[in-house]
């Protein structure tokens, strides 16, 4: 196969498989990797008293060292590695799921129907994510209170007087949603619908595979030569690029504070005042901020390279630029 | 009609469907809660949360028409918008539109200084990259580029904020320091605009001046820094499509020479498709402004969300923070669309013409 060897034949893409094969395997190996304890929650583990404020350099108990509050650097960085995963991935298949389911209804129906769902599709362009995010939380927050719950430190209970609050099944389920998750599936799935909209339609204009089939090609052949490498390829790409960029904007929402819950998020919020360590020096403490911003760099890394990779090998018009290649007209 | 004014009146419009639209479906968000949340959109100065009795809340439902069909119910909500009620948040203590435009200045420097800077900075490296594929320049480009990329932002400005803050001490966060705001005061500081570096020199101060542009430095660089290589990448790839192409050979052919080629003739054909790809993803722009704005303290439109995100629920703030933000990012793709066109030569000729 023709994408494939070209996929194969650059090391940028080798170099993004390693880095994803090595995240998922210390993914789906992090109980192994690191035993939770029982002062453990979440991705958090503490290995100390959470009276002491300052960060320890790595030890035996911490290979990582630790954060105030002797919260377990290596820990939650596997942990979290674990849970970015898992988030990424839920983003780039909700998006292309909805994505695509989308963009082929409005082409099957065409027509009037098809022109406003894809102004629809338009419009989300004009969403700012962030926006998007603080907008759903705040709904969630208003209905719950509505409800008869108080939100306090974004947990929700009964009033004070009532802590025998039964909340009712619709706030229930809104308190187990993950509206960050929501939000960037919201804000990542019109690319993709584009795309999927512009295969249907093709599909449906039959001039088009009658041609190829008048060239001598079955159905099968005309899907596989002319529909996958012009959608199904840019829509991998574009979730591929999706599950590194999901995480990224989730840490950053977590760091700057506005909801959600990336674990590098938080263990980088909760180092940030020891990046610069004592005396100004800048990697006197270097494990409160290092290892976390190594991990959510090489994972958009990983993502971004595998996304580009894709993109080079499943595009039809695509030549592989070389150094002896003589500058003639195609 | 000369075509310019055709132009411009198609994109307004196409601006305001788009309007439409996307009010439509936060509309349609807002819905989804029962009423009685949605009264809380309405609730006056004062009477915020839970001091709210039921009768109060069924008075508001009843006055502005909560329980009745969702388009009726989006042609009030409309029609406040409109007449500039947003609501009144009680975590700001201030009405939501006053507090939006009061912030707004701040934004808007961030914002005008960082296109300015990569936006030029963008087509001019990728042309470069672009013309000669696989040079010295390119694979520079690239290398820098994939690093803007990848870097996210709020991580480099924690770099920033380490190297040339607290090491170097040549750029400061925050829009400005106590010393020079006490200063300001003492010398009865005019805004004209809202814009520090602006009313700096209207006031006759380049000692202001200076400070400001101290403060803007890193959010600048941050916010420009992964846009410029975005941009850059698809001014690249578009270059190289191009740079084979017979009007380019044609002019070769001529003897047009090298630089002419590239900073004419080919900036020419690239400029529609990268400044299209920008004004596309003007949402992650705006995005952007607001994380820098954030991690830098910079005290611009996104305060209203921090501080609605602090306390207790306020849904005002947040529904008029996404309503003010579609409006900037509408705006931006208006501006590119309009300057791509002022640039496009076919455009352009016909409207000296005329």
């Amino acid at each position: 196969m023709r994408p494939l060897r070209v996929f194969l034949s650059r090391w940028q893409n080798w170099l993004g498989l390693l880095i994803v094969f090595a995240f998922t395997v210390v993914s789906l190996a992090a109980p192994l990797l690191s035993q939770p304890n029982d002062t453990t929650w979440g991705a958090f583990k503490m290995v100390g008293r959470s009276t002491d404020f300052t960060p320890h350099p790595p030890s035996d108990v911490a290979p990582l060292g630790t954060l105030p509050r002797q919260i377990d650097v290596y820990h939650a960085l596997v942990w979290g590695g674990r849970d970015a995963m898992i988030f990424g991935l839920s983003v780039a298949l909700g998006a292309l799921l909805f994505g695509s389911l989308f963009g082929a209804i409005a082409g099957y129906a065409g027509g009037a129907v098809n022109g406003v769902m894809m102004r629809v599709a338009d419009a989300f362009l004009t969403f700012p994510a962030l926006a998007g995010v603080v907008f759903l939380q705040q709904l969630v927050a208003v209905t719950i209170e509505s409800l008869g719950g108080v939100s306090f430190n974004s947990y929700y209970h009964g009033p004070v007087a009532d802590f025998q609050f039964t909340p009712p099944p619709f706030a229930v389920f809104l308190m187990k949603v993950d509206p960050i998750l929501i939000s960037l599936i919201l804000f990542s799935w019109m690319p993709i619908a584009r795309i999927v909209n512009t295969m249907v339609i093709t599909l449906k204009q039959t001039d088009f595979i009658q041609a190829a089939r008048a060239m001598g090609g079955g159905p099968l052949w005309v899907i596989r030569r002319h529909l996958l490498p012009n959608a199904i390829g840019p829509a991998l790409v574009l979730a591929s690029r999706d599950v590194g960029s999901s995480v990224i904007l989730q840490a950053t929402i977590t760091f700057i504070g506005l909801g959600g819950a990336s674990p590098w998020g938080i263990l980088l919020s909760l180092g940030r005042n020891w990046v610069i360590g004592p005396g100004g020096n800048l990697l006197s403490a270097w494990w409160v901020f290092l290892p976390m911003t190594l991990a959510i760099i090489f994972f958009g890394v990983g993502w971004n390279l595998i996304g580009d990779g894709l993109a080079e090998a499943l595009d039809p018009t695509a030549t592989i630029f070389r150094r002896t290649q003589p500058h003639v007209n195609d | 009609m000369p075509p310019f004014l055709q132009f411009l009146i198609r994109r307004i419009f196409a601006m305001f469907v788009s309007l439409v639209v996307i009010t439509m479906l936060l509309y349609a968000g807002v819905m989804l809660t029962p009423p009685e949340a949605r009264a809380r959109l309405y609730l006056p100065p004062g009477k915020g949360g839970e001091r709210a009795t039921e009768q109060y809340i069924q008075n508001i439902i009843d006055k502005n028409h909560l329980n009745d069909p969702y388009l009726v119910q989006y042609g009030y909500w409309a029609k406040s918008l409109l007449t500039g009620e947003w609501g009144y948040s009680p975590t700001l203590r201030a009405d939501v539109l006053p507090a939006l435009l009061h912030r707004t200045p701040a934004t808007l420097e961030l914002s005008i200084f960082s296109l300015l800077l990569l936006i030029p900075l963008g087509l001019a490296n990728g042309l470069a990259a672009g013309w000669r594929p696989n040079g010295w320049f390119d694979g520079l480009f690239r290398g820098a580029a994939f690093f803007g990329t990848s870097m996210p932002p709020f991580i480099f400005s924690m770099v920033l904020i380490s190297i040339f803050y607290v090491q170097l001490g040549w750029f400061a966060p925050f829009r400005m320091d106590i010393t020079t705001d006490l200063l300001m005061t003492k010398i009865g500081f005019v805004d004209y605009t809202g814009f520090l570096t602006i009313d700096s020199l209207l006031n006759h101060r380049p000692d202001i001046l200076l400070v400001a542009l101290r403060h803007l430095a890193m959010p600048v660089l941050t916010l420009s820094m992964f846009h410029w290589a975005t941009l850059g990448r698809v001014t690249r790839a578009t270059v190289i499509g191009q740079r084979n192409k017979e009007y380019i050979i044609a002019a070769r052919a001529r003897g047009v020479n090298e630089k002419t080629l590239l900073w004419k003739h080919a900036l020419r054909a690239i400029l529609a498709p990268s400044l299209t790809s920008m004004a596309l993803s003007a949402a992650s722009l705006v995005t952007g402004i607001f994380v820098v704005e954030i991690i830098f303290g910079l005290t611009g439109v996104s305060q209203v969300i921090v501080i609605s995100m602090q306390s207790s629920p306020d849904a005002p703030a947040a529904l008029g923070f996404a309503v003010y933000s579609v409006l900037m990012v509408v705006g931006l793709m208006f501006i590119l669309d309009v300057v791509q066109a002022l640039l496009d030569p076919r455009v352009r000729d016909e409207v000296f013409k005329a």
